[in-house]
């Protein structure tokens, strides 16, 4: 690794191929980071009693990217150590037990890591555009994030 | 002229994905959704739970006057569900 070159990266990544939690750590790896923190989001086999086959993402990629840059920018605002940023999401048909979303955050200690990758996922379920649809044995269903920034929580 | 995009719900309720439509340049966000709910009048149905991305910024449904240049992208936005 040139340690010269080692400014803070945010790697932001929607693809529909099966994503690698080694790939997506391996991305925000520094010699100076004493930490890295992941979140993975992995698709349930169930909903409120029902089984669940697979789900399906779909994106306005665009603008998805925009707003996860936006969230990147945020988190190096309010925590200053936080090296590389790398959130992957898989778009298409997510079965059961793999992973939609890999999100990893490296920091010199460990708060700091920790703290952003939480925020990483809340904020990126409040206000990316991005959707899955929850598909059953015989129907589907668009799901709604409740932290989905514009709908009413009295719906 | 702008392209609408239409995503997950409002996509399935339109039928079709995205389009050219002719709007006044000065228009407001809620004049709009009316302008795009007369062609696909489906689209109904979820008027209060969708917001518009106009140039990629989310933009409420309401008196916010929007300016459009031709070719400009205006995405139909149901309420998310990623990560």
């Amino acid at each position: 690794m040139d340690e010269s070159k080692d400014v803070p990266k945010d790697f932001i990544k929607l693809k529909s191929e099966k994503l690698s939690v080694d790939e997506v750590s391996e991305l925000v790896i520094s010699p100076c980071c004493g930490a890295v923190s992941l979140f993975i989001g992995t698709t349930r086999n169930n909903f409120e009693g029902k089984k669940v086959i697979c789900l399906e993402y779909e994106a306005y990629t665009s603008m998805a990217e925009i707003e996860i840059k936006k969230i990147c920018r945020d988190i190096r605002q309010k925590w200053l150590s936080v090296k590389h940023i790398a959130v992957h999401h898989r778009l298409g048909v997510v079965p059961v037990t793999e992973a939609s979303v890999i999100i990893a955050v490296s920091s010199p200690h460990r708060a700091e890591s920790l703290e952003a990758v939480t925020y990483c996922i809340s904020t990126l379920k409040a206000s990316v555009p991005i959707w899955k649809k929850e598909i059953y044995e015989d129907e589907y269903s668009w799901k709604e994030n409740k932290e989905c920034f514009w709908t009413n929580s009295e719906k | 002229q702008v392209s609408v995009l239409y995503f997950a719900r409002s996509a399935e309720l339109a039928g079709l994905r995205c389009e050219t439509l002719s709007v006044p340049r000065q228009i407001t966000s809620r004049q709009l959704w009316e302008e795009i709910v007369k062609v696909h009048p489906r689209l109904a149905v979820i008027q209060d739970q969708v917001v518009f991305a106009v140039r990629q910024e989310y933009v409420l449904l309401g008196d916010h006057l929007l300016v459009l240049q031709p070719g400009d992208e205006v995405a139909i936005i149901p309420p998310i569900s990623g990560g």
